[in-house]
């Protein structure tokens, strides 16, 4: 499979058929739940996002673009190159958070608690082959 | 989650009512929203243990938020009345710091960026009041700068200050667990069983009697159990125990600590070691008379001027004036609210009790008195929280007012 452009259309569509076949509900603990990433300073200088949403553990909602995101319960907001580091796994995310390089807006508790999903998330969007 | 509260519980507490009467208070000062930081005020809201430092969040209208230590939040859910959205944690992180995540609720979740926030500052004799620091409000008041900061705090203390049925019956079991407190303490040193036993040691054998009987906390503020002995009972009001040694001829001072449901249980008995002397017992028939006399003194009506006046002129008629430290209470609420009567900012000198504070009926204090004669070293304590009743008072511990000569 040739590499895809990162939160490009044919991108974010290899996500979803790759989320919504290895993330079951049952590994998603039958989770609700919705994220937003939202991309500053992207290689074209415009700001975009990336949109996930579980229903009951199963996939509801996954897309990428540019203007207004959807509303989400949790927001991340960080420079495309630190989310491009954390995908290729040169950056972790709790580092990245702890030294203000992701903005987290939204319940951290529970955030926190549901780590663990957004962990298998990244790890799906990680076997994609990408260009970054 | 709940934490159990409900209408048919003697215990229960309508944290409904409270945010209501907070609200109400609120639109009559125009605040839009009121960021408390103390713990009286987590405990009011909350109604669950909050140790760390937190923040709750009160709109005018609708439900609080409570923003704690990232540790503890899931501790907390599970414990208090609040749900999940209304617990939040934060934590040294982009975004979900103290500052960021309450800058970022207040402006984009609740969209209140106009308007008069309410706070709370000032000061105490007690550490952990948990008014707003000053670095707190610089970044708070930099991280909101359309919000005019309004220091707001009696708005929770003049909601909390008169006890409903359910808080007053949670001082009162606190106040039944003490007494099991004191009559383990007692068994402990009876029949020569002081011998050898040190403060610490029966501050121990108490805690471990008060826990089975029900209580979560000696509440660590003073020192957990304030015991004293021989010279050390003559110091003054705050006595961490210590490793001394009873000895026989010295006076016992036990001022046990309990906490049920946040509710404080505060009560100190005095004993003498035998073999006691003639001025050992004259200073502690004094100390007895003039609790005795406050006890009945109090009432909806009196106030602390007055008592302390009144205590005064008895103390002076007995000849042992020189020996009762000034005052007769002190303020006493929900876990963290620990100190001065009353609620109100204007007062004669800020942030100690009004002694023109009138009280009224389901008021509570602890009676609080002290006597000290360092130098025939002796002194006694007595703590007992009250509630204020229409023509008195009730005392909530029940150990009888005595002090007694044991061997």
């Amino acid at each position: 499979m040739a590499n895809l452009k990162y939160l490009s259309p044919e991108w974010s569509e290899e996500a979803r058929i790759r989320v919504k076949a290895e993330l079951t509900p049952e590994k998603m603990h039958n989770l609700s739940s919705s994220m937003t990433n939202i991309y500053q300073n992207c290689p074209d200088g415009r700001t975009m996002y990336m949109f996930v949403e579980f229903t009951g553990g199963e996939l509801t909602g996954f897309e990428t673009g540019d203007g207004e995101p959807p509303r989400a319960e949790f927001k991340i907001i960080a420079e495309y190159e630190t989310f491009a580091k954390i995908t290729r796994a040169e950056l972790g995310a709790v580092k990245a958070l702890t030294s203000r390089k992701l903005t987290l807006r939204g319940n951290m508790a529970k955030a926190l608690r549901l780590a663990p999903q957004v962990d298998k998330l990244n790890k799906v969007l990680a076997t994609i082959p990408t260009d970054f | 989650m709940t934490n159990g509260n409900n209408g048919s519980d003697p215990y229960f507490v309508d944290t409904d009512k409270r945010i209501r009467d907070i609200q109400k208070l609120m639109q009559e000062r125009d605040i839009d929203v009121y960021l408390g930081s103390r713990i009286r005020t987590m405990s009011f809201i909350v109604d669950a243990f909050v140790p760390w430092r937190s923040y709750i969040v009160i709109p005018a209208e609708g439900l609080p938020t409570l923003f704690t230590f990232v540790i503890d939040a899931a501790r907390i859910l599970s414990e208090t009345w609040m749900d999940e959205d209304h617990v939040r944690a934060y934590f040294g992180a982009g975004g979900a710091d103290q500052i960021e995540s309450i800058q970022y609720f207040i402006d984009e979740e609740l969209g209140i960026r106009k308007g008069r926030l309410g706070y709370e500052t000032g000061m105490a004799t007690y550490t952990a009041e948990g008014w707003m620091t000053h670095y707190e409000y610089e970044q708070f008041s930099a991280a909101l700068p359309d919000l005019e900061f309004i220091n707001a705090h009696d708005i929770v203390d003049l909601a909390s200050l008169i006890k409903d049925e359910g808080t007053i019956n949670r001082f009162r079991k606190a106040s039944r667990i003490v007494d099991e407190g004191h009559e383990a303490a007692r068994a402990a040193v009876e029949n020569a069983g002081w011998k050898g036993m040190t403060e610490t040691e029966l501050a121990g054998i108490a805690a471990l009697a008060m826990r089975k009987a029900g209580s979560v906390s000696e509440w660590n503020f003073a020192g957990l159990n304030e015991i004293s002995s021989g010279w050390r009972t003559g110091l003054g009001a705050c006595t961490p125990p210590t490793t001394k040694e009873f000895q026989a001829g010295e006076p016992l001072m036990f001022d046990l600590h309990a906490m049920f449901k946040l509710a404080l249980g505060d009560h100190s008995h005095n004993y003498l070691l035998a073999p006691s002397t003639e001025r050992q017992r004259w200073h502690a028939d004094n100390f007895v008379a003039c609790v005795d006399f406050v006890a009945r003194s109090y009432r909806a009506g009196a106030t602390p001027g007055g008592l302390i006046t009144d205590l005064g002129n008895f103390a002076e008629d007995r000849g042992c004036s020189d020996f009762i430290l000034p005052g007769v209470e002190h303020g006493i609420g929900l876990f963290g609210d620990e100190w001065r009567v009353g609620a109100g900012m204007d007062v004669p000198i800020p942030y100690w009790t009004d002694p023109d504070h009138v009280y009224r009926e389901n008021e509570m204090v602890i009676l609080a008195m002290q006597y000290a004669a360092p130098e025939d070293d002796i002194g006694f304590r007595y703590e007992n929280p009250i509630v204020i009743e229409k023509g008195g008072c009730e005392l909530t511990s029940k150990y009888p007012l005595a002090i007694e000569e044991i061997s």
